[in-house]
């Protein structure tokens, strides 16, 4: 495990993750404190990757468990695997019609069999999902259970108890314990809130959208070989963007992929024409688009006189710049 | 520390920061994992421990800055003026000196005499901390208690005291024959430092208060939205209520599906299982259960969205579409005299935006007319009448002022009869009913609930009801 919040830090930093202080070391506490992390935070700021980058910095085994409306205990534990238990019940067809020798009752029958059913809801026949195999596990896990909020409140329900002491009955097998605690991460888009019974289990953790330099350094670690020119183009437009009133707020997604692809149009720096033509990367939404493209112009002209402020002989006709943002 | 943290903590409570006893103690574990010597760390630590809310971030940012560090900065920045103020002494060289002197002297001084002579801000700091506590400063309520405070402090630190030794020592600094200009600087700095302390003092204490205070600014603004009348809200007051009525209802929809997840796990269902496991040569593998369903209520809303009572009807509105999925239909009318189904408004256009358009008529009524419930409730028997059953509650929002109009009581008469219920809220106290254009005393023998409604805390109340 991490020694330090600085170690922390730079192994996830070797990660190719950008990380915060904050992150940093609330991720340090929940592994010296094997308490679950639930991170919160608006769509696309890396809280899905965060769990991976800690699973990779650690180099353990990631085991994902997607949350959506309708998932229920038994798709995120375990089920039977009935089709084995039917070749099973083939196989084993003349043993049952020994035992079933001489009962003259169907109920008899039934008891007869009943006697015997636990062989068939043993261990043997049982499909382990996720939170059934993070907590079998030989080795420590990384338990990323993504979009908690999606989730019904009985299966937050279900998770707190599976939470508290990482235990699951099985009612036909008994108790499973848990042979190693996993690292727990939760995330949440907070499309609901999710309840203080489950917040008090677990340490918190926000995140935001980046400030400047942070976005700064992620694009840079994550598009290698990019203009620094064009990074900080990209990055002071998409902030000022994110102010906006808008239906959907670009997030580092949208970014990353904005930054991909005027890489393969070759860009080194961002014009008026290649922003309009390329803003439906970071926006989906035409009434966005629309107010970005005002927010746009506005910050073009503040640039132009700031430019005209700063170097009024220079510019000559031959020498006037074409980039719009310097 | 821990001392400090819980000190910190019921702050944090005061501001209106939920902390539970078990997130303190989790607080202290996790600073047990941690050097304490960055605070940004140390501020990252406690947070994730204690703060669960995105929203608390903000006050837990300000607070912690208020607690932990503001004082500590305020003390430096004093002394630093005092020091500038001195014109330009070297105060190293006038400090080596006086340690070489003091070496061969018998001074004893005290602990605060000590800190003043040599500047150790951090164990002024501490002192002053120290002596704050002792005096029950976070007793303080009001800007009139800041000098009798700050004397106390001053006095628990035996300011007086510390004062008169430094004298002495002058004293008898002079008497070693220490040169009567440098002296003199000893003396100015010495004042300087000690006037520095007494504005620390002094400042401690005004942020102490601050400390007390300001939760109670904020509850005291959460506390007065709830009960704030529906009849006069700013911009503001509308957007905030908003969101309370929002997390009230996410709370309320929690509690709902928890509960109906116990009652569901039902009998063993023979039938069932026999049909389901058919395909396994009639192996019962698949346990099946009798799901038990307690009923979800059908919602009929009437909304009253004349001026005087839209506001009840928005936020009401608001509350029911929110719980949506507690019941099973939900349809919802708007009147003033005119009565006309919205329920279509809110099928495929966002909450906040179907409210909007409901109060405003919603393009079936026309809402600038005068009220006339007799009339809005004989359309409603008219037209509507029959999609009512024994599983329906019908709310009606309204203030039954009908405006010397025939009430057709008798129209709610027939609603009564065939509905589940009826529920009627209206925003004026009981006292008024029946009185002047008040017809609400001949439509309550109709009803099997009428409750005055006049803000959010019984607004909110009603809705637990309704639901639970
Ligand atoms: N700090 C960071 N350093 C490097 N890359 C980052 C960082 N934060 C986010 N990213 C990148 O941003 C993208 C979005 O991240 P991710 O999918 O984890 O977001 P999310 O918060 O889980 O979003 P959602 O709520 O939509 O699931 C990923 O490609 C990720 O690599
Ligand atoms: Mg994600």
């Amino acid at each position: 495990m991490f020694e330090s919040v600085e170690a922390v830090q730079s192994a996830l930093e070797g990660q190719k993750y950008v990380t915060t202080k904050n992150i940093a070391t609330v991720v340090y506490l929940a592994t010296k404190l094997q308490k679950p992390v639930l991170v919160e935070g608006p769509a696309g700021v890396g809280k899905t990757e965060l769990a991976k980058v800690v699973a990779g910095a650690l180099g353990i085994e990631m085991i994902r468990l997607q949350c959506y409306e309708g998932l229920d205990e038994a798709k995120a534990l375990y089920e039977w695997e009935y089709s084995k238990q039917l070749l099973y019940t083939q196989m084993l067809r003349d043993k049952i019609s020994q035992v079933l020798e001489g009962a003259d009752t169907l109920k008899e029958a039934a008891n007869r069999i009943a006697q015997e059913d636990d062989i068939f809801f043993s261990e043997r026949f049982i499909v382990p999902r996720p939170l059934m195999r993070a907590i079998t596990s030989d080795k420590t896990t990384l338990l990323l259970i993504d979009e908690v909020d999606k989730s019904d409140p009985e299966f937050e329900a279900f998770l707190l108890e599976v939470l508290s002491d990482y235990t699951v009955s099985v009612p036909e097998v008994g108790t499973i314990r848990a042979r190693n605690i996993p690292i727990v991460f939760l995330t949440s888009n907070n499309a609901r809130e999710m309840t203080d019974a489950l917040k008090r289990r677990c340490l918190h953790l926000y995140i935001d959208f980046p400030d400047l330099e942070t976005e700064v350094a992620i694009l840079n670690q994550k598009v290698p070989g990019i203009e620094q020119r064009l990074v900080e183009d990209i990055v002071e437009l998409v902030q000022r963007v994110r102010n906006l009133d808008l239906k959907k707020t670009p997030s580092i997604s949208e970014t990353l992929d904005w930054a991909r692809a005027l890489m393969t149009l070759n860009a080194d720096s961002l014009e008026k024409d290649l922003i309009e033509q390329t803003m439906n990367v970071i926006l989906k939404h035409q009434g966005d688009i629309e107010k970005a493209q005002t927010e746009l112009s506005k910050l073009l002209s503040e640039k132009a006189a700031a430019q005209r402020a700063q170097e009024p002989v220079q510019s000559t006709p031959t020498s006037i710049k074409k980039s719009v943002l310097h | 520390m821990q001392k400090k943290i819980v000190e910190f903590t019921n702050i944090l409570r005061k501001a209106g920061v939920r902390v539970s006893v078990a997130e303190t103690l989790d607080s202290f574990l996790a600073l047990d994992e941690m050097t304490l010597d960055h605070r940004d760390q140390f501020k990252a630590a406690l947070r994730c421990s204690m703060v669960k809310h995105s929203d608390d971030i903000s006050t837990y940012d300000r607070l912690f800055d208020l607690f932990w560090s503001g004082f500590h900065d305020s003390l430096r920045e004093q002394i630093k003026e005092a020091l500038q103020g001195l014109g330009d002494i070297d105060i190293e060289a006038l400090m080596e000196q006086l340690q070489s002197m003091l070496q061969n002297m018998d001074v004893d001084l005290s602990e605060l005499a000590q800190a003043l002579l040599t500047i150790d801000q951090n164990q002024l700091e501490q002192l002053i901390r120290q002596a704050g506590d002792e005096t029950g400063i976070e007793r303080i309520q009001n800007m009139l208690q800041i000098g009798f405070f700050s004397r106390r402090v001053l006095e628990q630190l035996g300011m007086t005291g510390a004062s008169q030794e430094l004298e002495n020592l002058v004293e008898q600094l002079r008497e070693q024959g220490m040169d009567e200009g440098e002296l003199e600087k000893l003396q100015g700095l010495l004042k300087a430092v000690q006037d520095a302390m007494r504005k620390a003092v002094r400042q401690y204490t005004e942020r102490e208060l601050d400390k007390q205070n300001h939760d109670y600014i904020e509850r005291f603004r959460q506390e007065s939205l709830q009960e704030k009348s529906f009849y006069n809200l700013t911009e503001e007051d509308m957007r905030k209520m908003r969101e309370v009525v929002d997390r009230l209802a996410q709370k309320l929809k929690n509690v709902v599906s928890i509960r109906r997840k116990r009652e569901r796990k039902g009998k063993f269902d023979l039938k069932h299982t026999m049909r389901r496991n058919m395909s396994h040569d009639g192996v019962p593998f698949e346990l099946m259960f009798k799901r038990r369903r307690k009923d979800r209520p059908k919602m009929v809303i009437l909304c009253d969205i004349s001026s005087s009572v839209a506001n009840v009807s928005r936020f009401m509105l608001q509350f029911i579409y929110s719980l949506g999925e507690i019941f099973t239909k939900i349809r919802s009318y708007v009147f003033v005299a005119e009565l006309g189904e919205v329920t279509e408004i809110f099928r495929d256009r966002d909450i906040y935006s179907a409210i909007d358009e409901a109060l405003d008529g919603g393009g079936v009524i026309n809402p600038y007319t005068r009220s006339n419930f007799g009339m809005a409730f004989h359309v409603f028997w008219r037209d509507h009448l029959a999609t009512l059953d024994n599983r329906t509650t019908v709310v009606i929002i309204g203030d039954a002022r009908n405006n010397y109009n025939d009430p057709r009581a008798w129209c709610l008469r027939d609603v009564h009869r065939k509905a589940k219920n009826v529920i009627w809220i209206n925003p004026e106290a009981p006292g008024a009913w029946g009185f002047g254009d008040s017809v609400m005393d001949e439509y309550l023998p109709h009803t099997d609930v009428a409750e005055e409604c006049r803000n959010l805390r019984q607004l909110s109340k009603l809705v637990d009801q309704l639901v639970l």
